[in-house]
């Protein structure tokens, strides 16, 4: 009675976490920072799903306000400052990158088999009905941060850092049940002012090269 | 009592809000912030007289959420007596700060002053109650910036910054090496709480207790000031204001001997080979003799002082540090006695250096200047800072009756009583270290001969000191108390000895009390009467009474006194304040006796007039000596990071892209490595 939902459970947890990843990808490839925001949102939406799913199956009732917390800030307000800073500064699409996207997707992929393998010998280790997606989570952190490396507009390289947090969320649910709550709060208060600061730099970005290309941050070096 | 606690931190906290609540009225700011600072010192001073007296330690523990951290607190007899020490000088110093402040009014945030003020106080009296290894790294370090924040106060000026950052760099130094002593200690208790450092589950072994001595000697001794750790008080202390330059020299450098008192007495439990104490007693003689030498060559009146806290940071060293020779060997009364000249010296120094340094504030507050070549003529101008400032530098002197005298005269005894050792080595070095402090105690003299009489006597230098007016009541009652303090911790030893004894008692485990007072408590005995004794309130009436001879013979053999008011004879010229002995001048003999360690360097320049060389129309004196500490121990050390550092540069290319990549490829490397 108790085992078949469990079961089920788990693998809708896995099927949440697949559609992280699928995001991810779709983030690497996309070009228009508008759409890039948007599958952002939509990825945060895929997290809040599975951290409701765990909280549904483990009956552990802070996670519930993490995954509302998510729906607020991630789904709402940080894409909204995002898409107003695009929208002040005109730019709608990345032309030049420092990774093209045929060889950025590759690369990610072998970033995915990388992380298989690293988390190959701790997954058997775990007992939690989530330990599965701890895989998809490091992949996550790790496709997240390649796009801050590929990607040279610093509003791209904030929704790579998004991306990184989200896939450390995941991974804090799939191997503990989530952090304590009181770390979770602090997490996302930094995320939120993250962000914010991000997008005054950009502005600042902006005013002091005319462009929002972090490459030429390299005049500052003496 | 823990009402009394309780108070006494609800004041320094409300005195570090209320002020940066009432913006835009720094006269309200600078009343309440030093209002509550002193009712806090107030509060201290009862609080600590009970913890001496209460034969229970008061123990209040709050835990946190944070792993490791609480907030435990414990008021001991030897808490309590820095707490009276950090109290004391509080109070007269946050009296003193009231009309001190009038002048910073404007130029400086009233509020962020009086709040850092408040928060420096509070650290302070945190870091000698807390009874956690881990808070205690906390409020030590909060009280390491909290000060660093006092000394930029005048951030304009580079060398000012200078100085705070130097401060910044020593203090963290110091600070990494203390927390070190606590994991050494953690990683035997388990825990951070004191009690636990106390009582180990197993003992440390030999080379780990070596190895924490060792470390915790550099890591306080940089807040303490010991040569050659020493270099950055000549550059903080004259760069704070100075009202904050008297706590950081009276009383913040002396949270560091407590802090050596605690873990070596205490948490080491008192048991160590005789050489620790050989260390800290060499320590201390070469801080004390070294730091009056330089002292002697400062002709900036604050960093002469500054010097003089290195000297007498030495003298407190060489108390403690004959104590554990003695405590190593067994000789338990005579280690109490070393401990207790040294504790004595503690609470002597911070008051006499807190009032000398008041002193130097009133000067600068009235001058706009420390050089002290442009003062002169001051006592006869400012009378009461005059003869405060005398009283303060009588007692530094070490002259009878003030209190630097007593505690000086105690560290000496302890020196003295070598012959019961029983190693011949130390029977050597011990009236060796006992020699050093005369030289010392003499320079000392000197130095303060010429800090009185170039900035108070003659004519003055300069038009800073030609219009210089007493200063206001308030500066002068901060002033009063402390050099009132200074008399009474000097003509009262017999009551004040019995209170030390009721610290030093729980740490060595013997009591002196009866054996260090003679004559019903009138005089003080080195343990044995027989050997040396000395009552100071005798010494002071023989001086009156000297004095009171001296005016009787006069007036019974004198002749009749007539009055007659004409300049002073100058072979017919007309006296300026050029033809003062100067500063420079006045230490010359001293320059050249010394002049190996000093290795000064003296440029004279004169220019003649065009038609004859015997006639020189202006000369150029130039005077420095040599930095030998900056220039043989620390230059090398900066200059090794900076070249190690040049030759990283390349990898800083500035690309943000680069850095990031530099990351993520460490994390993949680091992730496959611990496969």
């Amino acid at each position: 009675m108790q085992q078949m939902p469990l079961q089920i459970g788990s693998q809708m947890v896995d099927l949440c976490a697949a559609l992280l990843l699928l995001t991810c990808f779709a983030i690497v490839a996309q070009r228009r920072l508008t759409a890039c925001v948007d599958l952002f949102a939509l990825q945060s939406v895929f997290l809040a799903a599975t951290a409701g799913l765990v909280a549904f199956l483990t009956g552990i009732h802070h996670i519930y306000v993490a995954a509302a917390l998510i729906v607020v800030i991630k789904v709402i307000v940080i894409p909204r400052i995002l898409k107003q800073v695009i929208e002040r500064l005109n730019v709608s699409r990345e032309l030049v990158m420092n990774v093209n996207i045929p060889t950025g997707l590759l690369i990610c992929g072998i970033l995915v088999i990388l992380s298989c393998f690293i988390t190959q010998p701790i997954i058997p280790i775990g007992f939690l009905l989530t330990r599965d997606s701890l895989t998809i989570a490091l992949a996550i952190v790790l496709i997240g941060f390649f796009t801050m490396i590929a990607r040279k507009k610093a509003v791209t390289q904030v929704i790579g850092f998004l991306v990184m947090e989200n896939g450390l969320f995941l991974g804090a649910t799939a191997a503990a049940y989530g952090m304590p709550l009181i770390v979770e709060l602090g997490v996302f208060f930094d995320v939120l002012v993250g962000a914010l600061i991000i997008g005054i730099y950009t502005h600042r970005l902006q005013d002091a090269f005319d462009s929002v290309d972090t490459s030429k941050l390299t005049v500052l070096k003496e | 009592m823990t009402t009394l606690l309780l108070a006494l931190l609800g004041c320094y906290a409300a005195g570090i809000f209320l002020p940066l609540c009432l913006p835009g009225r720094p006269r309200i700011q600078n009343v309440i912030a030093n209002g509550l600072a002193g009712a806090a010192g107030l509060l201290g001073v009862i609080l600590s007289l009970m913890g001496l007296l209460s034969a229970q330690p008061l123990l209040l523990s709050v835990p946190s959420t944070l792993p490791f951290l609480t907030f435990a607190i414990q008021i001991d007899p030897l808490a309590a007596f820095f707490v009276l020490t950090i109290s004391l000088a509080g109070l007269a110093v946050s009296i003193f700060a009231l009309g001190y402040l009038v002048e910073y009014s404007g130029r400086r945030s009233m509020g962020a002053l009086g709040a850092l003020y408040n928060g420096f106080l509070l650290s302070m009296t945190l870091v000698v109650i807390a009874d956690d290894g881990f808070f205690f790294l906390v409020v030590w370090e909060l009280m390491s910036l909290v000060s660093y924040f006092l000394v930029v106060t005048e951030h304009e000026k580079a060398e000012v910054r200078y100085a705070g950052f130097f401060y910044l760099i020593m203090m963290h130094v110091g600070t990494a090496f203390i927390i070190l002593t606590f994991l050494i200690f953690f990683q035997e208790a388990g825990s951070f709480s004191f009690e636990a450092f106390r009582h180990p589950e197993q003992p440390l072994p030999e080379g780990m207790r070596t190895f924490a001595f060792l470390l915790a000697l550099i890591g306080f001794g940089t807040k303490a000031g010991i040569v050659p750790l020493h270099v950055w008080l000549p550059y903080a202390h004259p760069a704070a204001p100075s009202h904050i330059s008297a706590l950081m020299s009276g009383v913040m450098i002396k949270t560091a001997i407590y802090a050596l008192i605690r873990v070596y007495f205490d948490f080491l439990g008192g048991q160590f080979p005789w050489w620790w104490g050989f260390v800290i007693l060499v320590v201390g003689a070469v801080s004390a003799l070294l730091g009056v030498l330089y002292a002697l060559m400062e002709h900036d009146l604050k960093s002469l002082l500054a010097y003089h806290s290195v000297e007498n940071i030495g003298i407190i060293l060489l108390g403690i540090g004959a104590g554990m020779i003695f405590q190593a060997f067994g000789l338990k009364d005579f280690a109490a006695l070393g401990l207790l000249a040294g504790l004595y010296h503690t609470i002597n120094h911070a008051m006499f250096k807190a009032l000398l340094f008041l002193g130097a504030g009133a000067l600068l507050s009235v001058t706009h200047t420390r050089n002290m070549e442009e003062y002169g003529g001051l006592l006869r101008r400012m009378p009461w800072t005059g003869f405060f400032f005398l009283i303060g530098a009588v007692s530094i002197a070490a002259l009878p009756p003030t209190n630097g005298f007593v505690s000086e005269w105690l560290v000496f005894q302890t020196l003295f009583l070598s012959f019961h050792l029983p190693a011949l080595f130390l029977k050597l070095m011990l009236p060796i270290a006992a020699a050093m402090l005369a030289l010392t105690g003499v320079l000392a003299l000197a130095c303060f001969a010429k800090a009185f009489g170039i900035s108070f006597l003659a004519q003055p230098r300069s038009g800073h000191a030609r219009h210089a007016e007493e200063v206001s009541p308030a500066m002068r009652i901060g002033m009063a108390a402390l050099a009132g303090v200074c008399v009474v911790l000097g003509l009262a030893p017999m009551v004040v000895v019995p209170w030390l004894d009721r610290i030093t008692e729980p740490l060595i485990g013997a009591s002196i009390q009866g054996k260090v007072l003679a004559l019903d408590g009138w005089a003080l005995a080195p343990v044995n009467v027989e050997f040396s004794s000395l009552s100071t309130p005798a010494l002071a009436l023989m001086l009156a009474g000297l004095a009171a001879l001296g005016l009787v013979l006069a007036w019974l053999f004198g002749g009749r006194i007539t009055a007659r008011y004409y300049k002073t004879w100058g072979c017919g010229l007309n006296l300026t304040p050029r033809m003062e002995y100067t500063a420079i001048g006045f230490v010359q003999p001293i320059k050249r006796v010394f002049s190996t360690l000093y290795r000064p360097t003296v440029k004279l320049e004169t220019e003649f007039i065009e038609e004859s060389r015997y006639f020189a129309k202006r000369r150029w004196f130039e005077f420095h000596i040599e930095p030998v500490f900056q220039r043989y121990l620390y230059d090398p050390v900066v200059a090794f990071f900076s070249t190690m550092a040049d030759r990283l540069r390349f990898i800083q290319s500035g690309s943000l892209h680069l850095y990031l990549t530099y990351i993520f490829v460490t994390l993949v490397l680091l992730l496959l490595i611990a496969m």
